[in-house]
């Protein structure tokens, strides 16, 4: 259920992005940020469910406050003649690979419980456990 | 479904249509955009592009430091050719003046000659009078509006019916035009009884004289070419 709301969402996002407005290039580096930033809190958010403590309002404000900080970190950043979206996308990007890392190893585990249950191979059951 | 569970559906994908719509409209927008433009660029490239212009700049001024001495070299060269040029041209137009190719206006006299009844004005009286006229200091002479130049001739045409002066056949009545200093002239065919016209009037031809604050006298309309004359001793 959830994936079909997600596959909606993506395939009418590209069609409204596609035929939407450009947005001026001044502003297209507050864009990219935001969109560093939510892409980050998806990772977090899907990470979470993996983890079992998944919460909607924390994702929800997560995924637009971070965009709204970052792009006003960003602002604040030009008026003060500071990178300030370097730390930003320093920090998302970062949090979105250990979130990664969490995901791959999620499953890489359940993979490997699949494959013991199967009547199992010893050396993977005992490389899983050195590991 | 429970009712949390729609939700949170319905929440995702609206997070997800917002987040893939940006997305897309980010990216077009850095296809779409030119780089190269001037206000897009950031900081180091507009850094190094203004250097750039600047050294551009000052080569370009100093190109037209160099074309602007050169413009001035050209305008004073210019002066000096149109002085030279305007001076010829004072020159042409004096020399004109005095060979008779340009038409003159000036103080001078009119002298009215006709025939009466058989005692007709032939080419002998004309060339005495243009020689009493010459004399006297006339700058500038016509007979009939034909200016008389260096190179005129007066001469009888058959039996003096007709005057031959410039090649033009004129006939009487005659009028002369004379520019010069009107008492010289005056007195020069003036004199009682000795004079030009009382001698012609006494042989019965009728000559009157005027004078005329400005008169003018037409340019000579004829060629001066010299044929067979060549320039040099």
């Amino acid at each position: 259920m959830i994936i079909i709301a997600i596959l909606i969402g993506c395939i009418l996002g590209a069609i409204i992005g596609i035929n939407g407005p450009v947005i001026s290039y001044t502003y297209s580096g507050y864009l990219a940020i935001a969109i560093v930033a939510a892409l980050d809190s998806v990772f977090g958010g899907i990470t979470s469910v993996l983890k079992g403590n998944f919460e909607l309002k924390v994702f929800i404000s997560g995924f637009f406050g971070n965009a709204v900080l970052s792009i006003l970190l960003t602002w604040l950043g030009v008026k003060l003649n500071v990178d300030i979206y370097l730390a930003a996308i320093v920090v998302f990007v970062g949090r979105m690979f250990t979130n990664l890392a969490i995901i791959r190893r999620y499953y890489i585990d359940k993979w490997s419980d699949m494959i013991k249950k199967r009547g199992g191979l010893i050396k993977s059951k005992k490389q899983n456990e050195t590991k | 479904m429970k009712k949390g569970q729609i939700v949170m559906t319905v929440t995702i994908g609206i997070m997800c249509l917002i987040l893939t719509a940006l997305i897309f409209m980010q990216v077009k927008t850095i296809s779409q955009t030119n780089i190269s433009e001037l206000e897009i660029m950031r900081e180091s490239e507009l850094r190094t592009e203004l250097t750039s212009l600047k050294s551009k700049y000052d080569e370009v001024i100093a190109k037209i430091q160099e074309t602007n001495e050169k413009i001035l070299e050209y305008e004073e060269a210019a002066i000096d050719g149109r002085e030279a040029s305007e001076l010829l041209q004072e020159e042409l137009k004096e020399t004109e003046d005095l060979l008779g190719k340009n038409s003159v206006s000036g103080e001078g006299i009119i002298i009215k000659m006709s025939n009466n009844g058989t005692n007709k004005i032939n080419a002998q009286d004309l060339l005495e009078l243009v020689n009493i006229l010459k004399n006297a200091g006339a700058e500038a002479i016509s007979i009939n509006e034909q200016r008389i130049v260096y190179d005129n001739y007066i001469v009888d045409i058959n039996g003096s019916s007709f005057i031959s002066v410039n090649n033009d056949k004129i006939s009487a009545p005659f009028t002369i035009k004379a520019i010069g200093n009107t008492s010289y002239l005056e007195s020069s065919v003036a004199q009682k009884n000795a004079g030009y016209i009382d001698t012609k009037t006494s042989e019965g031809k009728v000559v009157t004289l005027e004078r005329e604050e400005n008169l003018t006298i037409p340019a000579y309309t004829g060629s001066l070419d010299f044929e067979y004359v060549k320039e040099g001793a």
